[in-house]
């Protein structure tokens, strides 16, 4: 697994078993989704057969200005209803007794809803694009976690994306920075010429966001900027594609620097085995003279003293 | 401290169970089998790509057995191959899941008697791999018995008996006050697994012709879950399915799986005998002989006396293969029936001098039997303080793998 997937796995798996069970189960169910996205399915009180999701998501408010609503009400007006508990930001609700045909494609495309959510700023910012006007768009910040945040920029030829991550530790930012460097150097090859400019720096903040206020600065911060050029979001296809794999770029770089650990810790687990059959090697083989003797029953013959050596653990290990 | 679940990995031999605490079921159950590619034997440092990312696991790796060679990093509930674990779990947190782990506690689960060893390299693969803000690792047993709290008569101790069956090998796990008593442990080698073999066997004979031999043994399966039930005596229910046999044979529809042709199979002493090789394990085995019911006697006669009561008081059953109807009555009966008769016997070698209080077997079954393991680690890391008794990454730093060996919920013991 490279990319990770633009939907929620457990999310779909979960709908998908509820739309399809036969019968209506009363359940309770908190998911997680990345960037503290919390997903609480759960059946209505005394009414079995309608199944409500709540989603919890702490950006909602600051996306809600680039236009989320608009395409939440696009992508799932038929099961948009009124937010019940001030925990939860989006609430649908599924009518168990009258879904469409396809289930399948309903609990995927509902598995969609925090990737169409966070789309909007990219949306709005490919919109301004179209629309051909002069100058730069408003820079546009959404902040999905903590202490990191998206900044999403519109030029007359380009946009803009600059991501801040932060690194909890050490060796995190060190394998990070070497990840986004070669992220850097691989677009060289003229196989990928045509991916977007990435630049990477840590510390200092890229300028098109400099002048925003309480910037973090310090070593833990790495900024990454994607520069988008029309061949990225002209065609809708395309465009589609772009805001799926852009939007989980900061899991995308956690989730390989977690995979790069793992595999450096599986190169150093084969190399102490390698030292360890080195240093088995060295161990003086006792047996085969002993070996060639034998009794008439066809047991060994040893002389007691071998015997003794050859058979406990303890004294051969204490004599080299 | 973080406001987001934390999430539950019980990673069993045959399955791994995971999901977020708080929730009555794990979100996935899938087989704990890793796929990788084939050509992997050229030596880890000849990697030039990204070809330790290709690789799938559970029900992807089966479906890709043909071009993926399929690896099982668990063997006897302990984790044999730490590279493919840590794969295995790197995927289903980030795929499956779908969290960020440096968000999140986890609660990962061990057998009893795994070495410390084991424990530390968890620790390790999860604190400097994944980040996690904080670690449990819970014995299974423990857990089992913290799930059996939500059965009616349950009296919510972590003082009992568990009976994991699952399907590979049954184990009876004596827990005083949630301390597993190691060596007490008995191990049963009839499960899951041997009761399919069994009734398979046992339609083979019967002349069941119809089934293609491939669908077999999920066949055998399928006619295990649905039908079977616990009797009271053998001999008995062998009467009964003679005298009022429309009763008791029942006919399953099984799919052909090649030309999708339906066909009747009919079900007939299997249904009572399957789980009756509990009871009579000569009835599959030669070798093995002891019924489960004197298992769990002596095993609780071997624990520490002050234990006894406790243990023969809250027998809980845990994983799968107890799901049998009336699974838990039928032993209680019989682990009574033990108890009484030595208790009788010893009041009457006093000559009637000695009055034995009477000693209470109950057996607890429970709704949350089959995932018994996660759902009492659900459970437990919903609770405040599961938060106290984890480690932290920040005491994982200050103190290293080391701080796995101890466990904090018997700190005041010490």
């Amino acid at each position: 697994m490279i990319l990770l997937e633009p939907n929620s796995y457990v999310l779909e798996e979960t709908l998908y078993a509820r739309f399809t069970s036969e019968k209506h189960e009363l359940v309770d169910i908190t998911l997680v989704d990345f960037d503290n996205v919390i997903y609480h399915v759960q059946s209505v009180d005394g009414q079995r057969s309608l199944l409500t999701l709540s989603v919890e998501m702490k950006y909602y408010n600051e996306v809600l200005a680039y236009g989320a609503e608009e395409i939440l009400h696009c992508e799932y007006g038929d099961y948009l209803v009124p937010v019940t508990n001030s925990q939860y930001q989006i609430t649908l609700q599924f009518n168990l007794e009258q879904l469409p045909q396809d289930k399948a494609a309903l609990a995927k495309h509902v598995s969609m809803l925090k990737r169409n959510v966070l789309a909007s700023p990219f949306l709005r910012a490919f919109e301004y694009w179209e629309s051909q006007q002069e100058g730069a768009g408003p820079l546009m910040a959404t902040h999905y976690r903590d202490d990191e945040a998206i900044y999403v920029q519109a030029q007359q030829d380009r946009v803009t994306v600059i991501f801040s991550t932060l690194f909890k530790e050490e060796v995190d930012r060190v394998l990070g920075k070497v990840f986004l460097q070669e992220f850097v150097d691989a677009r060289r090859q003229a196989s990928i010429q045509n991916a977007p400019q990435v630049f990477y720096s840590s510390r200092e903040a890229p300028l098109e966001i400099r002048h925003l206020q309480g910037l973090k600065q310090d070593e833990s911060v790495g900024y990454v900027s994607f520069v988008l050029f029309p061949r990225h979001f002209a065609d809708p296809e395309v465009r589609e594609k772009t805001i799926s794999q852009i939007q989980l770029f900061r899991d995308y770089l956690h989730y390989h620097i977690k995979c790069a650990k793992a595999y450096m810790h599986s190169r150093m687990r084969t190399r102490v085995q390698d030292f360890l059959k080195v240093i088995n090697r060295a161990k003086p083989d006792r047996t085969t003279v002993a070996a060639e003797k034998r009794t008439a029953t066809g047991r060994y013959f040893r002389p007691q003293f071998r015997q003794s050596a050859s058979t406990s653990p303890q004294t051969e290990g204490g004599e080299w | 401290m973080s406001k987001l679940p934390p999430v539950v990995i019980d990673n069993g031999t045959g399955y791994t169970k995971m999901g977020f605490a708080g929730n009555n079921d794990p979100q996935f159950v899938i087989p704990t089998a890793i796929g990788l590619p084939n050509q992997s034997r050229y030596g880890i440092a000849s990697k030039r790509g990204i070809e330790d990312l290709d690789f799938h696991i559970g029900d992807e790796a089966m479906t890709n057995s043909k071009t993926y060679g399929v690896s099982y990093p668990i063997r006897h509930g302990q984790i044999d191959n730490w590279d493919h674990m840590e794969r295995y779990w790197e995927q289903s947190i980030f795929k499956y899941m779908r969290c960020e782990p440096e968000d999140h506690y986890f609660l990962l689960t061990e057998p009893p008697l795994n070495a410390p060893e084991n424990r530390e390299q968890m620790a390790e693969i999860f604190f400097e791999s994944f980040n996690v803000q904080g670690l449990y690792i819970a014995v299974q047993a423990v857990l089992a018995l913290a799930a059996s709290w939500t059965a009616k008569n349950s009296q919510q101790t972590l003082t009992g008996t568990v009976i994991d069956s699952g399907d590979g090998v049954t184990h009876v796990i004596p827990v005083a006050e949630g301390y597993v008593l190691g060596s007490s442990i008995k191990h049963i080698p009839i499960a899951g697994r041997d009761i399919t073999a069994f009734v398979q066997q046992l339609m083979r004979e019967h002349g069941e012709t119809k089934i293609p031999p491939e669908d077999s043994l999920e066949i055998a399966r399928r006619i295990k879950e649905q039908y079977s039930y616990t009797c009271h005596d053998m001999s008995k229910e062998f009467q009964n399915f003679d005298a009022d046999p429309v009763k008791y044979f029942k006919s399953f529809d099984a799919v052909n799986s090649v030309n999708q042709q339906t066909y009747k199979v009919d079900v007939g002493y299997e249904r009572f005998l399957a789980p009756e090789i509990f009871f009579n394990p000569e009835l599959v085995s030669s070798d093995f002989l002891t019924p489960l019911p004197e298992v769990v006697d002596n095993c609780i006669q071997v624990s520490p006396i002050d234990t006894r009561r406790g243990l023969y008081n809250n027998i809980v059953l845990s994983g799968g293969s107890t799901m049998f109807k009336d699974f838990g009555k039928r032993l209680q009966r019989d682990i009574k029936r033990i108890v009484d008769g030595r208790v009788k016997k010893s009041e009457e070698l006093s000559g009637g001098r000695l009055q034995a209080k009477p000693i209470d077997v109950s057996v607890v079954a429970h709704k949350k039997q089959r995932h018994a393991v996660w759902f009492g680690g659900s459970i437990m890391a919903c609770t405040d303080q599961f938060y106290q008794f984890s480690h932290t990454k920040a005491e994982y730093e200050e103190h290293g793998p080391s701080i796995c060996r101890h466990n904090r919920v018997f700190e005041s013991l010490a």
